[in-house]
């Protein structure tokens, strides 16, 4: 009984949606595959073979997030956010020190990033909250002030990792979600304007302070400096901006082919964050703009089903993490993509479902799994 | 089931949102058509010119033979010890590169036994600039230093042996003026360095042949493409074009008569004390063709190459002596009495003088109101002297009195005939023009000419300068009965593939205006002179050889000198050879020159020299 229920709503899945997903996934196995290949003869690294365990993992936990009926879980949410604040504060204590900064928790290689966790549980709590509110008090500034609090530990605690990036993904996260919510448009436009001030002022002084300590320049400030002036120190902090876009604009129109990135297979593109942070500029190089522009349609494809996901969700709760699922997904594909042509800064926000990476592959698929769940049960029986 | 249900309710921010990720995705797809298709052509390009790097990859230079074939210049290897940069373990920083290759260099130097001469801006400045080639630390090893070498290859990660062209002169000095030498090109040249983005230079030809058929000898260089990766080093190589071997050059010289010259002439007999200098020129006349060429001191043109101490070509180069100067084309010398066959025959010629007609010589002469008399060489006088005997005892009395009847319009005029006083048009080598006086010269000096200059015209004194080659030719001239060639010493040149691209001819460069008999009264004085006159030491067994000797006094600060000369030719009835001898710094003609002559000719055709007719010291002076 139980069974048929289960393959029943499986056939009731957003199976366009499904298919990107797949097809999104075989292209990463794919381009890990050559931004790992250096060469004939050269070894190749295991990163594809591990993404697709990954995939194979994330599948299971897709069909588990999408079967389980999404008001059940969001029941929970307290605990998913306690638990993912818990995750933050243990990694800032005892997490790996990577690149001087403290993001993973567990084994090498075998770690997970709790910030990632952090994005999904702020996501169905600010949901959960909203949905809570009547149309009227959702109007009062209140709930703004409640909402960003909410979000500020875990953005806090991410910031003292240092994670900059996935911190800000926060922000459009519950921005958009009280957005669609129906907070009125003015008081997000006076916290926005509130934030941009407090971010003009606090971050300079905290690389300046950062910079006295530890007497040396902050990589931050120097990604904004490449961002702004595109020959900057091209040897050094700007080399990986200005290679990535010799990678993407020698793609041309048609690309280089597969495996034939000189870009990729020289080493011009960094090895050690190729796989993860420009792999779009593989893929660019390698397949040119018609890659560029099939990697895009996937993606909309991707959004676009959410957005009518959203449209089309049994109650509140479920548009708003459907259209939370969307916004997260928007950020990290616009910020990463922009990264690899100078549109924007550099930050370590990888490409959903393509950069190589366990934590960032089993969010978005749950994320994914979520968009699902709300599709299979956006009808009352 | 119907799809639709009513408690969904209508979200028109759903649609903001909608909007803002659509015009999201269109800013970067036009985003991404601006890099990739807009301006993928600059970013190409960008690509390229990082990672692809042009190598040039000289080519072998051409051979130099003699008329037979030969080997005069060829190229044999080197065997240097060389490092590969970008193999010498982890090398990511400009700063660490200097240190690991020393470290290893310091290694190698400790194992091999060799000092080491690589300083720390030779290595940075080849990792700058030509990163993916070897560095040559130890040029040019003997065949124990390869050996030990090998033996400690396999523990000297990075180190390599490579084998460069040098080249090489098998015979030694022979021929070494007329051959040249080569020296690395310069590494700087700004076209070339334009097309490659490794420039590795020719060697370029500094003097003789090698300067002459440089372009020739230089072949076509090649061309390697490579891949390069970010550190500079080789990644992969995509093409290479291969070097096109220089073209062989085939000289009219023949190394065995090369040889006879070289070595006569540096048996020369001279006083002792003396620094032996001077030059020698054999011309086949029939062609003008360059038989030998010979110039003293001489040098070794091996050690410019590669792997000799800058000290030695140093020492080569500022030596006071001029070892390099090729005498035979550029040494300017009176050509004293060897020019009194040339004032006979314009004497003849304008019909001044008849072979009857007779000087009293008394040993001197009073002209005009010089305070000194002009002294005869024989300061007992001749007697009585008549044109034959003028040139065969060289009588200078006898031409004073009928050079100044000649005149100096005459002389010039003949002596231009016989193409003194200009080149020769020598393919090979910067020669020198000399000089013929004149009025009008002695007039742009600020001087007058006068009866006295006329008279010391007649036997080759005055301001006259004359070169070796020239009086070669004057000799092949008189040989001719009268032709005079150009002389040349290209004979051939081919290019790798076989095509001959240049082929040296037999040029006629004047007719003299005098008659046959004219002609032939001086030739006939000239074997008198070999035969019975003052160049008896020239004679050879079972030949008759033509010639004159000649002895030019001039002053340096050491007091008075002679330049010893020897022209003729060989043998007198029907020759083949011309010959010109010059010693910077002899005794006189009769003892210096004509014996080296003699002993020329004699092994030339085979024969031997009549050691009898040696002359005792002081018996001639001219």
């Amino acid at each position: 009984m139980r069974t048929e229920k289960y393959v029943g709503m499986i056939k009731r899945m957003d199976w366009l949606l499904f298919s990107a997903m797949v097809a999104l996934a075989v292209a990463s196995a794919l381009f890990i595959y050559s931004a790992s290949y250096h060469g004939p003869g050269q070894p190749i690294k295991d990163f594809y073979k591990m993404q697709m365990v990954w995939f194979v993992v994330g599948l299971l936990i897709y069909l588990a997030v999408s079967l389980v009926d999404y008001r059940l879980i969001c029941q929970w949410a307290t605990v998913w956010y306690v638990v993912a604040i818990g995750l933050l504060v243990l990694v800032l204590v005892t997490g790996q020190m990577v690149y001087g900064a403290r993001r993973w928790l567990g084994w090498h290689g075998f770690g997970i990033q709790p910030a990632e966790t952090a994005k999904l549980a702020t996501l169905l709590t600010v949901s959960y909250y909203l949905f809570h509110h009547t149309l009227q008090t959702r109007r009062e500034l209140k709930t703004v002030w409640i909402t960003i609090a909410m979000m500020s530990v875990p953005f806090v605690l991410i910031m003292l990792e240092p994670d900059l990036g996935s911190a800000l993904v926060l922000i459009p996260i519950c921005f958009g979600l009280m957005f669609v919510a129906g907070v009125r448009v003015k008081h997000l436009a006076l916290v926005a304007a509130l934030g941009i001030v407090l971010a003009g002022v606090g971050l300079p002084i905290m690389w300046k302070s950062k910079e006295n300590r530890t007497g040396r320049r902050s990589y931050q400030k120097d990604r904004l400096t490449v961002f702004f002036h595109r020959d900057y120190d091209l040897t050094g902090a700007g080399w990986n901006l200005n290679q990535s876009l010799i990678a993407v604009g020698s793609g041309g129109m048609t690309g280089r082919g597969y495996l034939q990135g000189t870009q990729n297979l020289l080493g011009y593109l960094p090895r050690s964050v190729t796989p993860n942070d420009f792999l779009f500029s593989v893929i660019a190089e390698e397949e040119g703009f018609v890659g560029s522009l099939v990697i895009i349609l996937l993606y909309a494809v991707l959004l676009f089903s959410g957005l009518r996901i959203a449209a089309n969700a049994r109650d509140r709760l479920g548009m708003l993490l459907a259209t939370g699922v969307v916004v997260m997904l928007f950020f990290h594909i616009f910020i990463n993509v922009g990264m690899t042509i100078g549109l924007m800064p550099v930050t370590g926000l990888p490409l959903p479902l393509l950069s190589y990476g366990g934590s960032f592959v089993l969010a978005s698929m749950t994320a994914l799994g979520l968009l699902q769940n709300v599709w299979i049960h956006r009808r009352i029986y | 089931m119907i799809i639709s249900a009513p408690s969904r309710e209508h979200n028109p921010r759903l649609r903001t949102v909608g909007v803002i990720i659509a015009s999201g995705l269109f800013v970067l797809l036009v985003a991404l058509w601006r890099v990739q298709v807009v301006r993928g052509g600059d970013y190409g390009a960008k690509q390229e010119n990082q990672s692809l790097r042009r190598i040039r990859v000289p080519a072998a230079r051409g051979e130099i033979v003699d008329r037979n074939g030969v080997i005069l210049a060829n190229n044999r290897p080197s065997y240097d010890v060389a490092i590969y940069l970008d193999q010498l373990g982890r090398v990511s920083k400009r700063t660490n590169i200097v240190r690991v290759a020393q470290a290893t260099l310091g290694i190698m130097s400790a194992e091999l036994g060799m000092p080491l001469t690589i300083t720390d801006s030779n290595v940075l400045s080849h990792y700058e600039t030509r990163g993916p080639l070897p560095l040559p630390v130890w040029r040019d090893l003997r065949p124990e230093q390869v050996a030990a070498f090998a033996e400690r290859a396999s523990n000297l990660p990075g180190a390599d042996l490579i084998v460069m062209p040098v080249r090489q002169h098998p015979q030694g000095s022979l021929a070494a003026h007329l051959l040249g030498y080569v020296t690395k090109a310069d590494e700087n040249d700004e076209e070339e360095i334009e097309k490659f983005y490794y420039y590795q230079p020719d060697s370029v030809g500094r003097q003789g042949v090698e300067k002459a058929c440089d372009e020739y000898l230089r072949g076509s260089p090649g061309g390697r493409t490579i891949r390069v990766n970010p550190a500079g080093m080789v990644a992969n190589d995509l093409g290479e074009k291969e070097a096109e071997q220089g073209a062989r050059v085939m000289l009219t010289i023949d190394v065995r008569l090369q040889r006879i010259v070289e070595q006569a002439l540096a048996h020369t007999p001279l006083p002792a004390g003396k620094q032996l200098r001077g030059a020698a020129v054999l011309l086949d006349v029939h062609t003008g063709e360059v038989l030998a060429m010979a110039s003293l001191p001489t040098f070794d043109p091996n050690i410019f190459n590669p792997g000799t101490p800058a000290q030695t070509i140093q020492a080569v180069l500022n030596d006071p002596a001029s070892p390099t100067f090729n005498r035979a084309i550029g040494g300017r010398y009176a050509p004293g009495s060897t020019f009194k066959t040339i004032t006979l025959l314009a004497g003849l010629e304008t019909s001044v003088v008849s072979p009857r007609d007779t000087v009293v010589c008394t040993g001197s002469l009073r002209i005009g109101n010089w305070p000194r008399p002009f002294k005869c060489w024989d300061h007992n006088g001749h007697g009585s002297v008549d044109a034959y005997k003028a040139i065969t005892e060289s009588c200078d009395v006898w031409f004073y009195e009928e050079g100044m009847k000649i005149g100096v319009d005459a002389i010039t005029r003949v002596a231009a005939e016989f193409g003194l006083g200009q080149p020769t048009g020598f393919d090979v080598g910067n020669e020198h023009s000399g000089l013929v006086p004149n009025a009008a010269w002695k007039r742009a000096q600020g001087d007058r000419w006068r009866e006295g200059d006329t008279a010391q015209l007649s036997i080759g004194q005055s301001s006259l300068l004359v070169t070796p080659i020239q009086m070669a030719c004057v000799a092949a001239t008189f040989a001719n009965r009268g032709t005079c060639l150009h002389p040349y010493v290209v004979k051939r040149i081919e290019a790798a593939d076989g095509q001959v691209v240049h082929e040296g001819q037999t040029d006629v460069r004047t007719h003299l205006s005098a008659k046959p008999d004219q002609i032939e009264f001086v030739r006939h004085a000239m074997l008198g002179a070999v035969q019975e006159g003052t160049v008896r030491a020239a004679q050879v067994k079972g030949m008759n050889v033509a010639g004159k000797t000649g002895t030019a006094e001039y002053d340096t600060k050491d007091g008075r000198r002679n330049r010893a000369w020897f022209i003729g030719f060989a043998p007198y009835d029907d020759p083949q050879v011309a010959l010109s001898v010059v010693i910077e710094d002899a005794a006189s003609g009769s003892h210096t020159t004509a014996p080296v002559a003699g002993e020329i000719f004699a092994q030339v055709f085979g024969k031997g020299t009549k050691g009898t007719v040696a002359m005792e010291s002081g018996d001639y002076a001219d």
